[in-house]
């Protein structure tokens, strides 16, 4: 004699594995591709990219203003872009160390409204060149603002950026996906992918892709 | 075994829906879940509907809910339970599209596929009501037709069974 119920029950059990399975195995393709970076690329605003589209080399860089590592790299990674501006496009991210580094997120933030007044590349320069001045300061405004007025910015505007919530967005979200590519050190490098940290692992990867594409 | 010759046209429409809405839902998720949570949470907060708190959960989680929905759908695994689910949530989406759109919030990214630009929300909407009818077919015919549901069933008809004495 047949007991719909023990049926039911062994069909429901059968059910509840597959989906135990399917959800295991979807969670575990998923985490995969996470830890992979296979996902979509995340775009860094316009005035943070540098180089042709087509480049054959890019090169993410995720930096802190007031790292002294990210100093020397930021002055490397221009002479590699200067030497081969064809071949190499620089996509610059923020990864602020807040806990050592108090001014990091308010120079990043500055940095990027410099960009969008079209001078990213001369204040974030500048950032890096009077980095010893800044990073120790307990009131680095003022120095800020000369930076700014160096670069030839606009005051008015430049502070009106500061206070759109869009911008700290930006430099949060960069920081979210330097968490999530598990970065622990500055800087951090993504050659075409390919994780470098510090400027010498990127000058080794770097290295041998411009020796076969010449 | 049934041949696909003698499939009607009911339940292939109700295959068709079951699969492409479950992978589209799936996908969707899968975007969101591979980028920072705080990505999605931004989108979120563009509605201006909720709490941060419930914008943080909801960003760590509706992605997942939407990989494991749209999985379970397209394989047709609890087909009628995942079809409702996600029909529910479409309907959620809806409404948070149309409240954006009356009230004419500034949103740019839906955050429907991840934060990638998105359509305008008056497309966004009109998208999703062909997804809700992909969610009724599946609910009506998705499971006589190639789905784990049906295979499992027909598994445990067949296995031999111990009797009571």
């Amino acid at each position: 004699m047949r007991i719909p119920e023990i049926k039911d029950k062994r069909t429901l059990y059968r059910k509840l594995a597959a989906a135990a399975a399917l959800v295991f195995l979807a969670t575990l393709g998923t985490l995969l591709a996470r830890h992979m970076n296979l996902g979509p690329a995340r775009p860094a605003p316009d005035y943070r990219n540098f180089g042709p589209a087509d480049a054959p080399i890019v090169i993410e860089e995720f930096t802190d203003f007031a790292c002294p590592a990210c100093r020397h790299a930021y002055s490397g990674l221009a002479e590699i872009e200067k030497t081969y501006p064809d071949k190499v496009r620089v996509i610059f991210k923020h990864y602020p160390l807040t806990n050592i580094h108090p001014w990091s997120v308010e120079a990043a933030v500055r940095a990027d409204c410099a960009g969008r007044q079209g001078k990213f590349k001369e204040y974030a320069g500048l950032l890096f060149e009077k980095q010893n001045e800044w990073v120790m300061s307990r009131e680095p405004q003022k120095k800020f603002d000369e930076y700014a007025d160096k670069a030839g910015l606009d005051r008015a505007v430049l502070s009106a950026c500061m206070d759109d919530p869009e911008i700290a967005r930006q430099v949060t979200g960069d920081m979210a996906e330097g968490d999530m590519r598990g970065i622990n050190a500055t800087p951090t490098f993504f050659v075409n992918g390919k994780r470098a940290v510090g400027f010498g692992q990127l000058v080794d990867q770097v290295r041998p892709l411009i020796i076969t594409l010449k | 075994m049934t041949g696909i010759k003698n499939i009607t046209f009911t339940q292939w429409t109700g295959l068709a829906g079951r699969v492409v809405l479950g992978l589209v839902f799936a996908w969707a998720g899968f975007l969101k879940a591979v980028a920072p949570a705080e990505e999605f949470a931004y989108a979120i907060e563009t509605y201006k509907l909720f709490p941060q708190w419930m914008t943080t959960l909801s960003a760590l989680t509706v992605p997942w809910a939407e990989i494991y929905l749209g999985l379970l759908l397209a394989a047709g695994l609890f087909t009628r339970a995942s079809a409702a689910a996600i029909g529910a949530l479409m309907v959620f989406f809806q409404v948070l599209l149309a409240q954006a759109m009356i009230r004419g919030l500034p949103i740019t990214s839906c955050g429907c596929f991840g934060t990638g630009k998105s359509n305008p929300i008056g497309v966004e909407l009109a998208l999703n009501f062909i997804l809700l009818a992909l969610a009724a077919l599946a609910w009506f015919y998705g499971r006589d037709r190639f789905s784990l549901d049906r295979a499992i069933e027909s598994l445990s008809q067949s296995a031999p069974r111990k009797e009571k004495p």
